[in-house]
């Protein structure tokens, strides 16, 4: 036998993001600012425009990927999904109605049914983002049922119930390879070489965590009712302090849940590796809830306000009670609540795009490296580009992603 | 590698067919010349070709070519001289013209709202008045179950107290002249309320029967919900809230958690619907006490007590106890005063339907 050297590997190409996040914070405040206008309509401008920037500054390699959809095919498809869902309510509501003459909330089941249907949207949203999807002037294509994607992810689903959450690795991996078993580049085939038993490896013990403190939070005060102060006040800070920890272990699980998707992902001989650290994203997440609170803070005291002004030029005195009541009704505190609650929903929204959509964006792109790109040179075109009924769905039944 | 000077630029181009990455040089002429080792891939005429998205440089393709073919250009000389021949270049841009879709998305608001505000309730009249009492029957049904399920209350089934209210319900049906099937029942619930369900359900929670002064307190509220009933109000409102409720969502479809806004702008909408239905259902009360001789003033005297009476009703009360409402009822006195409705051991009965049995 011939001692065989390895050949050197060639250098791997890497993935990198060059967007501004100065660019894209104007991008989505202006964003939020029509959609507050617009009663939402703006959304699939906002949408679009969100992943034009997203797409336009990541690069594989040399060649910066391509996002070719437009908000009028997502309007489109918006309305086509209302023509479908609108009779599927009305239907909903009518089994519902039947349903509860025999049992109160037994429409229960009819859940299923739209649980379904979400994940048949889902399935048929990715497929339109993907075939909007250019690279070196190819698109994306994505084959495969809907239907059978949907009612897998039920039965895995079903199963992650039962397991106590034991089962969603094994359920993430049966999905991913679903998926990218029926995903192209061109003519290369898609696949997905993640496994459940690795991702269960390398996050068992933040599932273990995760389940003991909720076990711990819910069953002390079943087991040893508070029966002191003190015990009340210790169990209080025990929650604060899983509330407190829990957007670690969140950011922790989904930077390793990335690794695993990215160092999955397969086209034909073209393999990804992704080298996000576990603490990698530790950042967003506090980001974002750092905000949120600062946000709803801001609310509190914006009630607050209003609830003393509303008080001062209108009231009409009484007991406390009858004050608290009329305040809370009039028309001028429920409209300010109302412009408080709204400006409040929008700049979340946009902190949740800017730290958990564009900057974990960012940071998985750019830990991603490719090996063997070369295997992506002469790939020739297939697929065709999808309609955006499957965006739609996804809207009309609030799943849709950016 | 050509110079400037005769009109060839380096780029790269992708056919659109193949993923090859294609080292090309561009001759500007009366078209764009794509030439790779002095062969013309592609001509593209200037008018056609559109700037796309690209994080270096310029990347164009042409609105002629069928397939998705890339140009991009790095040469600034080459990107200079494109931009100024080619008219067309940001046409299909669509940056989104926020003016015409703010002005589209207004004017899709004010048709819904004129919708909820007009629209839906004539629909719900018309619609109401449509609906067979059958199907009015299941509906109620359906709510039953909920408003039991949400409301914790059970049915209340002292046998003495279950004879006098059904008296009593009978009495004021037959003095309004109401020929619908009634199906009223006390249940044991500490809130202050009751309710007409749509099939002519009626239920009377024992927070109101405990805090009743007298039985004629108690058979004006019932009056008043035989009133609605009689009317279909609560298949009215169902329909409206339910048509409400859904254009609302059509229209905002995603703006997260917009539900509260929705629920609020629903509560003051039928709120002020149903203070039509609230003079009719005093009507219907205040014709059936009288003609029976006795007062309607007591209903609007326990609703007073009940809800505190501060002069300010604010508009999204439902049961709004406006000083007009409790005059109304104060003017209607009976020409001939009738014994009461229920005897004195009956009242007594009624208090106590939920206690035993």
């Amino acid at each position: 036998m011939h001692q065989t050297v390895a050949n050197p590997a060639p250098p791997a190409d890497r993935v990198s993001f060059s967007g501004e996040r100065s660019t894209f914070r104007k991008l989505v405040t202006r964003g939020a600012l029509l959609e507050l206008v617009t009663f939402g309509f703006y959304r699939f401008w906002l949408a679009t425009d969100i992943r034009r920037h997203l797409w336009s500054h990541t690069s594989v390699g040399d060649d910066s990927v391509e996002y070719t959809g437009r908000a009028k095919e997502l309007l489109i498809g918006f309305l086509i999904a209302m023509a479908i869902l609108v009779p599927v309510y009305l239907v909903y509501f009518l089994i519902g109605l039947e349903a509860e003459m025999m049992q109160a909330f037994a429409s229960l089941p009819l859940v299923l049914f739209f649980y379904l249907f979400t994940e048949f949207a889902r399935y048929r949203a990715r497929r339109y983002r993907l075939s909007r999807t250019l690279w070196r002037g190819l698109r994306f294509s994505m084959g495969g049922s809907g239907w059978s994607y949907g009612w897998r992810s039920g039965l895995w689903g079903l199963l992650v119930v039962i397991s106590l959450g034991f089962a969603l690795p094994w359920r993430a991996a049966a999905l991913e390879r679903f998926k990218m078993r029926h995903t192209a580049y061109g003519s290369l085939q898609g696949r997905f070489d993640g496994t459940g038993g690795e991702l269960f490896r390398r996050a068992w013990g933040l599932w273990l965590s995760g389940l003991l403190a909720i076990a711990i939070a819910f069953a002390t005060p079943v087991i040893a009712s508070p029966t002191s102060l003190i015990d009340a006040f210790l169990l209080l800070i025990v929650i604060v302090f899983f509330l407190l920890v829990s957007p670690f272990v969140y950011a922790a699980f989904k930077a390793i849940e990335w690794r695993w998707w990215v160092s999955g992902l397969r086209l034909g001989e073209v393999c990804f590796e992704s080298r996000l650290a576990a603490g990698a994203l530790n950042g967003c997440y506090w980001k974002a809830v750092g905000w949120s609170v600062l946000f709803m803070a801001l609310l509190a005291s914006w009630l607050a306000g209003m609830f003393w002004i509303v008080g001062e030029l209108f009231s009409i005195g009484g007991t406390v009670e009858q004050h608290m009541l009329f305040v809370s009704q009039h028309p001028a505190f429920l409209a300010g609540s109302a412009v408080g609650y709204l400006l409040m929903a929008l700049a979340f929204g946009a902190v949740i795009r800017i730290y958990l959509n564009r900057d974990v964006w960012a940071l998985v792109a750019q830990s991603t490296v490719v090996h063997n790109l070369a295997a992506a040179d002469g790939v020739s075109g297939q697929g065709e580009a999808v309609g955006a009924v499957g965006e739609g769905l996804a809207d009309g039944l609030d799943v849709a992603g950016f | 590698m050509s110079s400037a000077d005769d009109g060839a630029y380096p780029a790269v181009y992708y056919d659109g067919v193949s993923s090859r990455r294609r080292q090309v040089e561009l001759r500007l002429g009366t078209q764009l010349d794509i030439v790779e080792h002095g062969s013309v891939l592609a001509s593209w005429s200037y008018a056609d070709i559109r700037r796309v998205d690209g994080s270096r440089g310029l990347r164009l393709t042409s609105a002629a070519t069928a397939a998705q073919a890339r140009l991009e250009i790095a040469d600034e000389a080459a990107q200079r001289q494109l931009t100024t021949r080619c008219a067309a270049l940001d046409q299909d841009r669509g940056g989104g013209q926020p003016l015409r879709i703010v002005g589209w998305s207004l004017a899709a608001a004010a048709s819904i709202v004129l919708m909820t505000l007009y629209g839906i309730p004539l629909v719900a009249d018309r619609l109401a008045a449509l609906v067979p009492a059958s199907a009015e029957q299941r509906l109620g049904a359906a709510v039953d179950k909920q408003v039991r399920a949400l409301m914790g209350g059970k049915s209340c089934t002292g046998a003495e107290g279950q004879r006098a209210f059904a008296k009593m319900v009978e009495a004021l049906r037959t003095a309004g002249n109401s020929a619908i099937p009634l199906e009223a029942q006390v249940l044991s619930s500490p809130v202050p309320n009751a309710v007409a369900l749509p099939g002519g359900r009626i239920y009377l929670f024992e927070g109101l029967l405990s805090r009743a002064r007298n039985s004629d307190e108690i058979a004006g509220v019932i009056a008043h919900e035989i009133g609605h009933a009689e009317h279909r109000d609560g298949l009215r409102s169902v329909i409206r809230t339910g048509g409400t409720s859904f254009l609302f969502g059509l229209l905002f479809g995603d703006i997260t958690g917009s539900g509260a806004v929705i629920f609020a702008s629903r509560m003051l909408l039928d709120a002020s619907h149903s203070r039509d239905a609230e003079t009719a259902a005093d009507d219907y009360a205040i014709r059936a006490m009288t003609r029976l001789g006795r007062s309607p003033a007591p209903l609007g005297e326990l609703l007073v007590r009940i809800s505190g009476k501060d002069g300010g009703t604010t508009i999204i009360d439902s049961h709004p106890v406006s000083s007009e409402r409790l005059e109304r009822m104060r003017r209607a006195t009976p020409t001939n005063a009738g014994p009461p409705i229920l005897t004195d051991a009956e009242w007594q009965a009624l208090r106590r339907v939920c206690a035993t049995g």
